[in-house]
């Protein structure tokens, strides 16, 4: 029990990763991204494919896939977001709905439809803790988790550009009035946001297999982080990560997903605004 | 004058396409249509069907439901269920399936309707996902196996298509009927002004609610004939976001909150998909990149943006002030 | 008389269909306090819009320093000594109050002078100081107006526009916040305040300038316009 309350901790770290993207897009952009699952999967696959081609170490593939994945967000919201932006929230959301279709298809072109893994040389390492085991790689991508959602709770607290992108979720016309350029920011926050896509790319491709269909799953738990966290939260964030976790991991490998989307239906019921929000 | 015009042409278009039908229905019956022509044109039913349901609540209610899957879904295994298990003749499926669905579409609406938007959208999508998880581990319906459809005799392609051409008849007419009405006109004030028209008594909770539990019933029995064209469903096929990727490509490219759009826009989607079945593993990316170039540069649709550049309406809803 | 700082020749705006501002001129002499007097709906706000670049005119121009400014973007217009307070003390509500501040020195240009400015924007509100870590959004109206005013000084204006500043504030207050205006201005700045209360605007200002139903229908120097004469073309009598 113990121990599976202690792997669920490890994964709540994971999921706070792959939801902070999402949160982010929606509070600051107000798009519902759904196509954030895929942008997670794609990752894994470019990790991946650096690994196996290149011979790269899986975490040295960041160097490239976080920059690749920032430049990708920043001109598809340029290009292609902000542009249909102006019409309303509803032709965004479902340009993000075709964007996931045509990435997992794509995705499914490319590599077929089996499953695939990072290997990495520490995958079957482990501390022991006296009745708990601690595998590494788990220990590993939490840290990863943890640190990125802080670091970018800095970031948006402690420097200009950061305090500009949340002025411009607070009161878009008030920031402009600042000297913020709107789109140029919404344009960083999805760079951001897939950054962030890269990183839980790598955080789930090396712990678990995965298939270029994966990315719904992922989009529902980037989505509960969203829900249960309320935007904005550092704390919501976290607490959301662990909720998911535990609830995967308590529903077992039956029913976890769907433990998941019954906690996440409920929230959306009783409280849409958020655990966290204010 | 010129609204006189409008009106003869209208006029003149409905005697069309009522011969068109009968026409139709006519060969069908007397089996002048190449099966596979049929076959065709039966999907094209069925999705005009869906297309047509999705457009009631995406265009007129502001209900962006990405969860049509389950009602397919549940409908299709209604199907299943009914005639392997208790040999039930199919027209007592259609009924029970559409009815099934019709529930989950209230029950859903009691607890859905409170959201916003987007959360609207996420919400009945989850709600597909839950209901493909829960089929794959259900022992009565054989898990991920998936079920057969056992009906003797075993209804000919003629006789599903008619059904299908009914069924997309029957939904356009249901439609643009309700949108004449108050309902309707209740709705398009919604569509203007929500806090408006809530304040001069429309109720609205109301409106949406009879337009998902409409779409519901529909789409389930789309899901009924479907199946019973397909003879076999799996969770992952019956629950699949596809259909909904589907049904809002469709009503994308005809046009979001125009009469025919979803019957342009079935016609077009499956004859591009027969092309694209050339192509496995294509198909899903370019009807994607269709349906993004669509909403960027032509925003209304085609038959939307044709109505723009000729003023003219098919099946128009707005309502002339007597002169 | 130098070149004014502001210049607004014949605008009109609409939003959609609707004209909010027909035909509208005004001209900011540097270094004054000119008041935009109008009913509500009379198209102030929809004008000071279109100055600062939130909203693009249909036709006409504006003139900033001499040079056009017409129509180009809100944040490129601030960077240029160009600030307006929006209507409704529009803070950054989940920000602390000096985190809000700090926004003001977004522009490069302010930003070497930020701890400066902060300095000199404590003095002008000490309250600010006092509730420097406090969400702006728990701040009392007035003191979030404080924080927009701050705020807007923080970009190092030249020209600094008032969007009916006290509008829903306690008269003590309104009248605590007018003379912190009339410091501003005596550092140098220009500004235009846009009012609804005749007596109050005409008392603070050197010039006028009245708006009727889209249009600027009287206008001269504050001394000279009788609180009768604004009134009736206030009303349009």
């Amino acid at each position: 029990m113990i121990q599976q309350i202690v792997n669920g901790i490890l994964l709540g770290g994971v999921y706070a990763l792959v939801g902070v993207g999402m949160s982010m897009i929606f509070g600051i952009v107000q798009l519902t991204n759904l196509a954030h699952g895929e942008f997670v999967i794609l990752s894994a696959y470019l990790s991946t494919v650096l690994c196996t081609n290149l011979g790269l170490h899986p975490l040295l593939t960041l160097i490239i896939t976080v920059p690749l994945m920032f430049v990708i967000g920043m001109v598809l919201q340029n290009l292609l977001i902000n542009r249909v932006m102006a019409r309303g929230s509803e032709p965004a959301l479902l340009v993000t709905f075709g964007l996931s279709i045509i990435i997992q298809n794509t995705l499914l072109l490319l590599f077929s439809a089996d499953a695939q893994r990072m290997v990495t040389s520490f995958q079957s390492l482990s501390v022991d803790l006296g009745p708990i085991k601690l595998p590494v790689l788990q220990l590993l991508v939490f840290g990863i988790g943890l640190v990125v959602v802080l670091l970018l709770d800095l970031f948006m607290k402690k420097t200009y550009l950061g305090q500009s992108i949340r002025a411009t979720s607070d009161d878009k016309t008030a920031a402009t009035l600042m000297g913020v350029n709107v789109k140029h920011t919404y344009g960083i926050a999805m760079g951001l946001a897939m950054g962030t896509a890269a990183l839980a790319g790598l955080c789930v491709g090396m712990p678990w297999t995965f298939y270029p269909t994966s990315g719904s799953q992922y989009l529902i738990i980037a989505f509960g982080v969203v829900v249960i966290g309320g935007m904005g939260s550092i704390k919501g964030t976290l607490v959301a990560g662990l909720v998911f976790g535990l609830a995967q991991v308590l529903g077992g490998t039956n029913y976890g997903m769907l433990v998941s989307y019954a906690v996440l239906l409920i929230m959306l019921i009783v409280r849409p605004q958020g655990l966290f929000s204010k | 004058m010129k609204r006189h015009q409008t009106g003869l042409l209208n006029q003149a278009l409905l005697i069309v396409v009522i011969v068109v039908l009968a026409v139709l229905y006519l060969c069908a019956a007397l089996g002048l249509i190449d099966s596979n022509v049929m076959r065709i044109m039966l999907s094209m039913c069925l999705y005009c069907a869906m297309g047509t349901m999705w457009n009631l609540m995406s265009g007129h209610c502001g209900l962006t439901s990405l969860g049509q899957q389950s009602f397919v879904g549940l409908a299709g295994y209604t199907l299943a269920v009914m005639t392997t298990y208790y040999s039930l003749p199919y027209g007592a499926a259609i009924i029970v399936g559409g009815i099934l669905s019709a529930l989950l579409a209230l029950g859903l609406s009691l607890v859905f309707f409170r959201m916003r938007g987007m959360y609207f959208a996420v919400a009945t999508w989850i709600t597909a996902e839950a209901l493909k998880t829960i089929f794959t581990s259900w022992g009565f319906v054989k898990k991920g196996a998936g079920m057969t459809v056992k009906l003797r005799p075993y209804p000919t392609t003629m006789e599903i298509f008619i059904l299908a051409l009914t069924l997309a008849i029957v939904a356009t007419l249901v439609v643009h009927f309700l949108l004449k009405s108050r309902t309707g006109l209740g709705l398009s004030a919604m569509g203007n002004d929500a806090d408006a028209a809530s304040s001069v008594g429309v109720n609205i909770f109301k409106s949406k609610l009879v337009c998902f539990v409409l779409a519901g019933f529909f789409t389930g029995i789309a899901g009924v004939i479907f199946y019973m064209n397909k003879g076999s469903i799996f969770p992952t096929g019956g629950f699949s976001i596809e259909w909904t990727v589907s049904i809002v490509f469709i009503v994308i490219i005809g046009g979001v909150g125009t009469s025919v759009g979803p019957i342009v826009g079935s016609i077009i989607y499956v004859l591009l998909s027969e092309f694209l079945s050339k192509y496995p593993g294509w198909s899903n990316i370019i009807l994607g990149i269709i349906a993004i170039v669509v909403i960027v540069v032509m925003p209304d649709g085609i038959v939307g943006t044709l109505q723009k550049k000729f003023h003219f309406e098919i099946m128009s809803l707005r309502r002339h002030a007597p002169e | 008389m130098s070149e004014p700082i502001l210049k607004v020749e014949h605008i009109q705006a609409k939003y959609g269909d609707f004209l909010a501002v027909s035909d509208a001129s005004m001209e900011v002499p540097a270094q004054q306090v000119v008041s935009l007097i109008g009913a509500n709906g009379a198209g102030k706000s929809t004008m000071m819009d279109c100055v600062a670049g939130v909203h693009t005119p249909t036709s006409g121009k504006v003139f900033f320093k001499g040079e056009d400014i017409t129509g180009l973007p809100a944040h490129e217009i601030v960077t240029r000594g160009l600030c307006l307070v929006p209507q409704g003390s529009r803070c950054f509500v989940r920000m602390s109050v000096e985190d809000n501040l700090i926004m003001g020195s977004f522009p490069k240009a302010a930003r070497a002078h930020m701890k400066d400015s902060l300095d000199r924007v404590y003095e002008l509100f000490p309250v600010l100081k006092e509730k420097r870590n406090d969400a702006s959004g728990s701040l009392s109206g007035g003191q979030r107006q404080m924080v927009a005013i701050g705020r807007a000084l923080m970009t190092r204006p030249e020209l600094i526009l008032f969007d009916e500043i006290s509008l829903g504030l306690a008269p003590t207050i309104i009248k605590d916040i007018y003379a912190r205006i009339k410091q501003i201005n005596q550092e140098g700045m220009s500004v235009v305040l846009v009012e609804q209360d005749v007596k109050r605007s005409r008392k603070a200002s050197e010039s006028c300038f009245v708006m009727l139903k889209g249009r600027v229908v009287l206008s001269g120097p504050s001394q000279e316009l009788s609180e009768e004469a604004i009134k009736n073309a206030y009303f349009g009598i």
